[in-house]
């Protein structure tokens, strides 16, 4: 129903623009100059009908379900009832209506579900018939209004920025409300398990924390020496770290390859395959990690008497390392391709040679944009998630030992989450806690990257 | 300069021809560059002068496509030998651009860079030694004494390029090459550069390039004018401009093309 309706509505729209603008070609035809081309007037009649439309949509969604409600729940007024159990009934007489219903039914409910079908369908009769006769008016109105010397540019653009301007407010409502929704679980968090303890303690089991019977009273004091973050912590930015040690090196210096030795012809084909790397699902670098590089260090280290771990640190960063690669190789390339040849030119004519030029002019001019890939780079490292999950173990071992296998605040949440989890536990909450220290380190790590760009950006123009 | 009444030629060109892929860019050029004189080359755009002038210090080994042909003797020494290293050759010849390129450095740094590459510095002493002399030979010192260590880009165009120029002869070049290096300025700090090219003749040998007739009269003691890829005429720029043998020329600078 929603579906034909919505339909119509659209043709509708692709109606009235070729209305407006046969109108406004009429008028051209009589020699009167237009104030916009005449696809703006097409425009304008389209948004005249979108802009109704909208709003009755918006309208009927936000009070159809109030109305309908109160309308069920008048036949129960005066009946004694609670509001909680006046909610319950409202969902029984929803879940009936849809045949979902499993339970005892009884006579009163049947009726009221009846009732509900019936609300419905008149709801969706009187809102298509007011949506459309509403539109149809509005377009009739601005159809008649347009005239040769009538402003349909200036609405048009001013409602393309207004659609422009809803969809970044979408994306960063949208933040604002993931950070909310984050803070106020860590906040429970720390109401059973004190900052402190989750800070500075040494020690992360929180399957421990599935012991508890759900029966028995909350005892924080239990819960002590369980969500010690300090392991997780330690093992992510040791894997990160070890992620940076391959991919700094190896992505700057194939960026810098790329941008000034490279031919065309090399650049063309070698600048794609290096980005296929980036395209390559992390599960797949997972697996590999796991797999294939896991058990190949571990080979090479007991036969050189080393005690190797199949689920290593080295292992999961060394393949992270390389997932990151492409990131950095290619955002360098393109910082340093975008400094000014004339620069080049300069420091070559004063006889410098090119690896000269490379490192005392190009890289400093390029230094803030490489700085940003870099740590773009780092942030994808703190953040990655498969790799680590299925390649550095699960077990949150306090250790600064690359062979050893340890975990981190990704693979953490993964593990707390997979499986049964009850909402307010500590242990679901958790979760959030860490995904909370997990976005402060990352936003604390941007902030650091604008600053050191600022301070360190050697302007070119 | 005379020498005993002979002219030192600095720079002799032979038979230079200049190819971008496929294209001829310059054909056939034979021009002689006298010593601490100021050479402009002077024709319409694309008339090629700029790839001459980048010829004479091999700056086209950076256009990918660019092949040189031909014999540009430097000192007894073909510069388009194989054994001319190209490092040694631009520390005897420098250049300065059409827009400003001062690097994004201080300007103490902008002119210590050449010094540095070619290790002419043994203290920071003798370095900023260089530095004052550059710069008060650039006609900059006054200006900039106070804020040596300020980003070389915070400055005005004209004195960008003054710097670009001090840049340029912080190695002590014998040659220095200018690529329209007024194009970007206005009046007054054209004249500035100018004044300072006169002065500069002195110890080096110069060629500019210049879209300005104007110009090319008032700085340069010879002229070379130049017209789809050729050489048609150079001599004393007196002649040039008063007396030109050729009907090409002579139309150019009364300005009937170009």
């Amino acid at each position: 129903m929603n579906l034909i309706l919505f339909t119509f509505i659209v043709l509708l729209g692709f109606t009235s623009y070729y209305f407006g603008r046969r109108k406004a070609y009429t008028i051209q035809s009589t020699n009167k100059r237009l104030t916009a081309l005449p696809q703006f007037y097409g425009y304008y009649l389209a948004i005249w009908c979108a802009i109704p439309a909208f709003i009755i949509f918006s309208l009927w969604a936000i009070f159809e379900p109030t109305i309908v409600k109160l309308l069920i729940l008048s036949d129960y007024s005066n009946q004694g009832y609670l509001d909680d159990e006046l909610n319950l009934i409202y969902e029984k007489t929803k879940a009936l209506s849809r045949g979902q219903f499993t339970g005892e039914i009884t006579p009163f409910i049947e009726a009221s579900a009846e009732k509900y079908l019936s609300l419905r369908s008149i709801a969706q009769s009187s809102k298509a018939v007011i949506v459309l006769s509403i539109i149809i008016a509005s377009v009739a109105y601005a159809y008649k209004k347009i005239s040769s010397n009538s402003k349909t540019r200036e609405p048009v653009e001013k409602f393309l920025k207004a659609v422009l301007f809803t969809a970044s407010l979408a994306a960063i409502l949208t933040t604002v409300g993931i950070v909310f929704s984050l803070i106020f679980q860590t906040i429970d968090f720390f109401k059973v398990i004190p900052l402190f303890d989750f800070v500075f303690g040494t020690h992360w089991y929180p399957a421990k924390a599935f012991v508890r019977d759900s029966s028995e009273a909350l005892d924080p004091t239990m819960y002590s020496d369980t969500f010690g973050a300090v392991p997780i912590f330690a093992g992510t930015f040791f894997i990160a770290f070890i992620a940076m040690c391959v991919a700094i090196p190896i992505g700057l210096m194939s960026g810098i390859y790329l941008a000034e030795y490279a031919s065309v012809k090399v650049r063309q084909y070698a600048k794609p395959l290096i980005e296929i790397l980036a395209g390559i699902p992390t599960v797949v670098y997972g697996f590999f990690a796991a797999l294939t590089v896991g058990p190949f260090l571990k080979e090479i280290g007991n036969s050189m008497g080393l005690d190797v771990s199949a689920e290593s640190a080295l292992a999961a960063g060394g393949v992270m390392g390389i997932m990151i690669i492409p990131f950095i190789s290619s955002l360098s390339d393109d910082v340093i391709t975008s400094v000014p040849q004339s620069l080049r030119d300069g420091s070559y004519a004063m006889g410098a040679t090119k690896s000269e030029t490379i490192k005392k002019v190009i890289f400093p001019a390029a230094l803030p944009g490489i700085v940003g890939s870099i740590l773009l780079g780092v942030s994808r490292a703190i953040g990655e998630t498969m790799i680590v999950v299925m390649a550095s173990g699960l077990a949150a071992n306090l250790t600064l030992n690359p062979l050893e296998s340890t975990s981190t605040i990704t693979a953490q949440i993964v593990v707390i989450l997979i499986g049964d989890q009850a909402f307010g536990d500590p242990k679901t909450q958790a979760a959030f806690a860490l995904g909370m220290s997990l976005f402060l380190v990352t936003l604390c790590l941007n902030i650091v990257a604008l600053r050191v760009v600022k301070k360190y950006r050697e302007k070119y123009e | 300069m005379k020498k005993n009444g002979v002219k030192m030629i600095k720079i002799n060109s032979k038979n230079v021809d200049v190819f971008y892929g496929k294209k001829q860019a310059l054909f056939n050029i034979n021009l002689d560059i006298e010593e601490n004189q100021v050479t402009a080359l002077i024709g319409p755009s694309g008339c090629g002068k700029s790839t001459f002038l980048r010829c004479l210090n091999r700056m086209n080994d950076v256009i990918d496509i660019c092949r040189v042909k031909g014999q540009i003797i430097i000192n007894d020494f073909d510069i388009n030998d194989k054994s001319c290293d190209v490092v040694r050759l631009r520390e005897k010849i420098g250049m300065v651009f059409q827009k400003p390129n001062p690097f994004p450095k201080t300007i103490y740094e902008n002119i210590s860079y050449g010094p540095t590459i070619h290790g002419m510095a043994q203290s920071k002493n003798e370095m900023d030694e260089i530095v004052e002399t550059s710069l008060k030979k650039a006609a900059l010192w006054e200006e900039v004494k106070d804020r040596l260590h300020e980003p070389g880009t915070g400055l005005s165009g004209g004195q960008q390029q003054r710097l670009c120029i001090a840049r340029a002869i912080s190695v002590k070049p014998e040659v220095i090459l200018m690529d329209e290096p007024c194009s970007a300025l206005d009046p007054i700090a054209t004249a500035q550069i100018e004044e300072l090219i006169d002065e500069l003749k002195k110890d080096h040998t110069i060629i500019i390039v210049t879209h300005s007739m104007a110009q090319a009269a008032r700085v340069s003691q010879n002229t070379g004018f130049f017209h789809l890829g050729e050489l048609i005429e150079h001599g004393s720029t007196d002649k040039i401009f008063k007396n030109p043998e050729n009907k090409k020329t002579q139309d150019y600078i009364t300005g009937r093309f170009g």
